[in-house]
C-alpha cells in the first residue's frame, strides 16, 4: 500500500508537471523537417505556411485525406516553379478527427503558434464554421475546400470557399433543363428528414418557378426508406418530363430501381448527394442515364484538368474526386492572391483574394463574387453511362442578380 | 506569457473538468453508471445558445438557465430510470443521450442537422475558471455533507443504505439533477466558446470521454477527476507529433492505466489527504504512517470502486 501510494503520488506529480510544462513551454511540436530558427519575428523570409485543417482519421477522414493529397500536389508544383514571392510554400498538417473541439484547438495552434498565412479546410460545413470564427478573430485567411452549407462566408471578410454552392448552381442547371432538354413538367422528390435535401429542394422549387417549369407533383420520402412503390406510381400518373431528386445515393438508387420496375422511363437529376458509384453498384442498369451536377468532372477533361487527373493517378494510384480537386484549387487560389497582392500577409492578400476573377482551376473557372461567395463556371452535368459518370453537358453559370 | 493555443487548451480543460465533475457525483460518488452525460451537456448548450440568439438575455443568466434546464431534464430522466440497477440504468441513460441527439436533429428551433451557428463568443478563461471554482466548491461541500455520505453509502451497498434509513431513490435523483446541472453549465460554456454547435457533437463518444476522465482520474476523487480531465484533454494535443499513430497511443495509454491503476490515478484519495501526504512526503516514517492510516480509513471504499 505504501509503495502504491508513492507510485500514485509520483505519477500524479509527474503528470501535473508535464501538463503545466507542456502548456507554457511554447515549443512548436510541429513535424517539419527543416525547422527554421526559433525566434522568427515577421515571417517574411523562409517558407510561407499554409495550415491543412481536416480529418485524417475518423468518420469524415476520406474527405480530409483527399483534400490533403490535392493540396500536396499543388504545393509541389508551385514550389518546383519557384514558389510564391520567391518563397516556397509549406503545408502544416494536423489531424482533427472531425471533432469540433479539436478543430478549434488545431485552428488556434495554426494561427498563434505556427503563424500560418492561410488555413485550407475544413471539408465539412460545421467544422469550417468553428474554424472560421477563430480565423476571423485572429485575422488569418481561411479557404474552405468543401463547405457547401449556408452561413459560412458571412462569418467575416477573411473567410472564403472554393466549392460549387447550390444557390448558384441550381438555377443554372434548371435553366439548362428548360433550354436544352425542353422540360416543362417535372416531379420533385424530397427527403424530408435530410437537411441537404430539404435545402436543395427549396432552391429547385424557386428556380423552377422562375423558369416557368411546372412542378406536376411533389413527393416526400425519408432517409432510410426502402419501399417507394406508391411514390413512383403517383409520379407515373402525373406524366412528367423528368424527376428532380435532390436526395442521397442510397435512396436514389432504390427509387430508380422501383421506377424501372414500373416502367417509368424518365430521367432523374440530382446534386452531388447522388454522386457515388453506389448508384450503379446497387441499381445495376436502372440508373442508366441518371444525371448529377457537380463542379469537378473526371470525364472529357480540358488540358489543365487532364494534367491533374494524370498526376493523381501517377502519384497516388487512384481516381481523383471532388475533394482532391478542391484542395488542389484552394492552394492555387491562395497562391494567386498572394502573387497579385505581392504579400503573404493575410490582412493584405485577403483583399486580392476577394477580387479573384476568372482563375483557371481543375474545377473550371473561379470568380469570387462581391459577397465573397465563389462562382464556379461551368457546372458539369454528369450522366451515368455503364459503370461511370460521363460528361453530359457543361452548363455556364452567371452571377445571380 | 501564455499564448492563445495554451489558453485554448486550458479553456477546453476547464469545460471538460466541469462536465466530468458533474458526472463524478453521479458515477464516482453515488455509483450510478451514466452513459448519457453528453445529453445533458447538449441540453445546456442548446438552451444557452437559443436564449442568446433568440431572447438576447444576458450571458450569465443563459448559463444559469442552461444548468437549470439540464438539471430538470436530469430529474425527468432520473425519476423513472433510477429505480433500475447497474447495466439497466446504463442502457437507459444511453438511450436518453440518443433521444436528445435525435430530437435536436429534428427540431426546427435547434437548426436541425445544420446546427446553430454564429453564437456570440463570450466564454473566456476567467469565466470558465470561475465556474470551475464554483463547481469544485459545491462538489467538495456536497461530498463532505450528510447527503454526500449517504450517496457514498448508496454506492457501497444500496440495500444496506436503505436499511439504515437512506432514501435512496430521492437521493439518487438529486445527485442526477446536480450532476446534470453542471453538465448543462459546461454545455453553455462550450456553445459560447466554439460559437457553433451541432447535435452530433454531443454523441455517445462525448459521454464516454467524460466517463473516461472520471474513471482515469479516480472515481469519487475531486483532484483525481481534475487530473483525469487534464490528462485526457492534454494527451491528444501533446501526442500530435505522433501524427497518425496519435489515437492509438492515446488508447494504449488508457489500457495501460486501467491495467496498472484500476482505481484511477488518484482513486480513493481526496484533496486533504493529498496535500498532507505531499507535505509529509519528504519524511519516510510519516509517509508510512500516512499510508497505514489511509488503508484503514478508505481501504473498503477502494475495493468497492474497483
Amino acid at each position: 500500500m505504501n509503495v502504491k501510494k508513492l507510485i500514485s503520488l509520483s505519477i500524479a506529480a509527474l503528470l501535473i508537471v508535464s501538463v503545466t510544462a507542456g502548456c507554457s513551454g511554447g515549443q512548436p511540436t510541429q513535424k517539419s523537417a527543416e525547422q527554421k530558427p526559433p525566434e522568427q519575428k515577421l515571417a517574411d523570409t523562409g517558407p510561407i505556411k499554409i495550415g491543412f485543417l481536416g480529418a485524417l482519421t475518423g468518420n469524415v477522414a476520406s474527405y480530409g485525406i483527399n483534400t490533403l493529397k490535392g493540396m500536396k500536389l499543388a504545393v509541389e508544383e508551385i514550389n518546383a516553379a519557384g514558389g510564391v514571392l520567391g518563397r516556397p510554400l509549406e503545408i502544416v498538417i494536423e489531424d482533427n478527427r472531425g471533432d469540433k473541439t479539436e478543430i478549434a484547438n488545431v485552428t488556434k495552434k495554426f494561427v498563434t503558434r505556427d503563424k500560418v498565412a492561410a488555413v485550407i479546410g475544413d471539408p465539412t460545413t460545421g467544422g469550417t464554421k468553428v474554424a472560421a470564427a477563430i480565423c476571423q478573430e485572429n485575422k488569418t485567411v481561411l479557404v474552405s475546400a468543401g463547405a457547401v452549407g449556408p452561413g459560412v462566408v458571412e462569418i467575416g471578410d477573411y473567410i472564403f470557399r472554393d466549392v460549387v454552392i447550390d444557390p448558384i448552381a441550381v438555377p443554372a442547371v434548371v435553366k439548362w433543363l428548360k433550354d436544352s432538354l425542353k422540360w416543362k413538367r417535372v416531379a420533385l422528390i424530397v427527403s424530408v428528414n435530410n437537411d441537404y435535401s430539404v435545402g436543395q429542394a427549396k432552391l429547385f422549387e424557386d428556380a423552377l418557378k422562375k423558369e416557368g417549369i411546372e412542378i406536376a407533383i411533389k413527393e416526400s420520402i425519408q432517409d432510410g426508406d426502402t419501399v417507394f412503390t406508391s411514390q413512383v406510381t403517383k409520379i407515373k400518373k402525373a406524366n412528367v418530363d423528368g424527376m428532380i431528386a435532390p436526395i442521397y445515393y442510397t435512396e436514389g438508387a432504390l427509387l430508380m430501381i422501383e421506377a424501372k420496375k414500373q416502367g417509368l422511363n424518365k430521367v432523374f437529376i440530382g446534386g452531388d448527394g447522388l454522386l457515388s458509384p453506389v448508384l450503379w453498384e446497387l441499381a445495376k442498369g436502372a440508373t442508366e442515364g441518371c444525371m448529377v451536377f457537380a463542379g469537378f468532372s473526371p470525364d472529357e477533361p480540358d488540358e489543365i484538368t487532364k494534367k491533374f487527373i494524370d498526376k493523381v493517378k501517377q502519384v497516388y494510384n487512384e481516381e481523383p474526386d471532388m475533394f482532391h480537386a478542391q484542395g488542389y484549387d484552394a492552394v492555387y487560389l491562395v497562391a494567386d492572391a498572394m502573387k497579385r497582392a505581392n504579400s503573404a500577409d493575410p490582412s493584405v492578400f485577403k483583399t486580392a483574394l476577394a477580387q479573384t476573377k476568372d482563375l483557371r482551376g481543375v474545377c473550371g473557372v473561379l470568380t469570387i463574387l462581391p459577397n465573397r461567395e465563389p462562382l464556379r463556371t461551368p457546372i458539369n452535368v454528369l450522366e451515368v453511362k455503364g459503370q461511370k459518370f460521363a460528361l453530359k453537358a457543361r452548363v455556364p453559370v452567371t452571377a445571380p442578380q | 506569457m501564455i499564448d492563445a493555443y495554451t489558453i485554448q487548451i486550458l479553456v477546453v480543460f476547464g469545460i471538460n473538468a466541469i462536465m466530468a465533475l458533474g458526472l463524478n457525483l453521479i458515477t464516482g460518488v453515488t455509483g450510478q453508471l451514466s452513459l448519457g452525460h453528453a445529453g445533458f451537456m447538449s441540453v445546456g448548450a442548446y438552451t444557452a445558445a437559443i436564449m442568446t440568439l433568440r431572447l438576447h438575455t444576458p450571458y450569465v443568466l443563459n448559463l444559469l438557465a442552461a444548468g437549470v434546464v439540464a438539471g430538470l431534464s436530469g430529474v425527468v430522466l432520473g425519476f423513472p430510470t433510477l429505480r433500475l440497477y447497474g447495466d439497466y440504468l446504463a442502457i437507459a441513460t444511453l438511450g436518453f443521450g440518443e433521444i436528445v441527439r435525435v430530437l435536436f436533429l429534428n427540431l426546427e428551433i435547434t437548426g436541425g442537422g445544420l446546427g446553430l451557428s454564429a453564437i456570440p463568443s463570450k466564454t473566456n478563461l476567467a469565466v470558465v475558471y470561475a465556474c470551475l471554482g464554483i463547481t469544485l466548491y459545491v462538489m467538495s461541500k456536497i461530498q463532505k455533507s450528510r447527503v454526500g455520505r449517504a450517496l457514498m453509502a448508496i454506492r457501497e451497498d444500496e440495500v444496506a443504505a436503505i436499511a439504515m434509513g437512506v432514501n435512496s431513490t430521492s437521493l439518487k435523483v438529486q445527485a442526477f439533477a446536480v450532476g446534470a446541472f453542471f453538465a448543462g453549465i459546461s454545455g453553455g460554456l462550450y456553445a459560447h466558446y466554439l460559437t457553433y454547435i451541432n447535435p452530433n457533437d454531443f454523441g455517445f463518444m462525448k459521454s464516454i470521454d467524460s466517463l473516461s476522465m472520471v474513471v482515469l482520474g479516480g472515481m469519487g476523487s475531486l483532484p483525481g477527476v481534475l487530473l483525469g480531465a487534464a490528462v485526457l484533454t492534454y494527451a491528444p494535443e501533446k501526442l500530435r507529433f505522433l501524427q497518425n499513430y496519435r489515437m492509438i497511443c492515446y488508447g494504449a495509454f488508457l489500457v495501460f492505466m486501467m491495467v496498472f491503476r484500476p482505481n484511477g490515478l488518484l482513486g480513493g484519495t481526496d484533496l486533504r489527504q493529498l496535500v498532507k501526504a505531499s507535505f509529509k512526503g519528504l519524511n519516510w516514517g510519516a509517509m508510512a504512517k500516512q499510508g497505514a492510516r489511509t488503508r484503514e480509513g478508505i481501504g473498503g471504499s477502494k475495493d468497492g470502486i474497483a
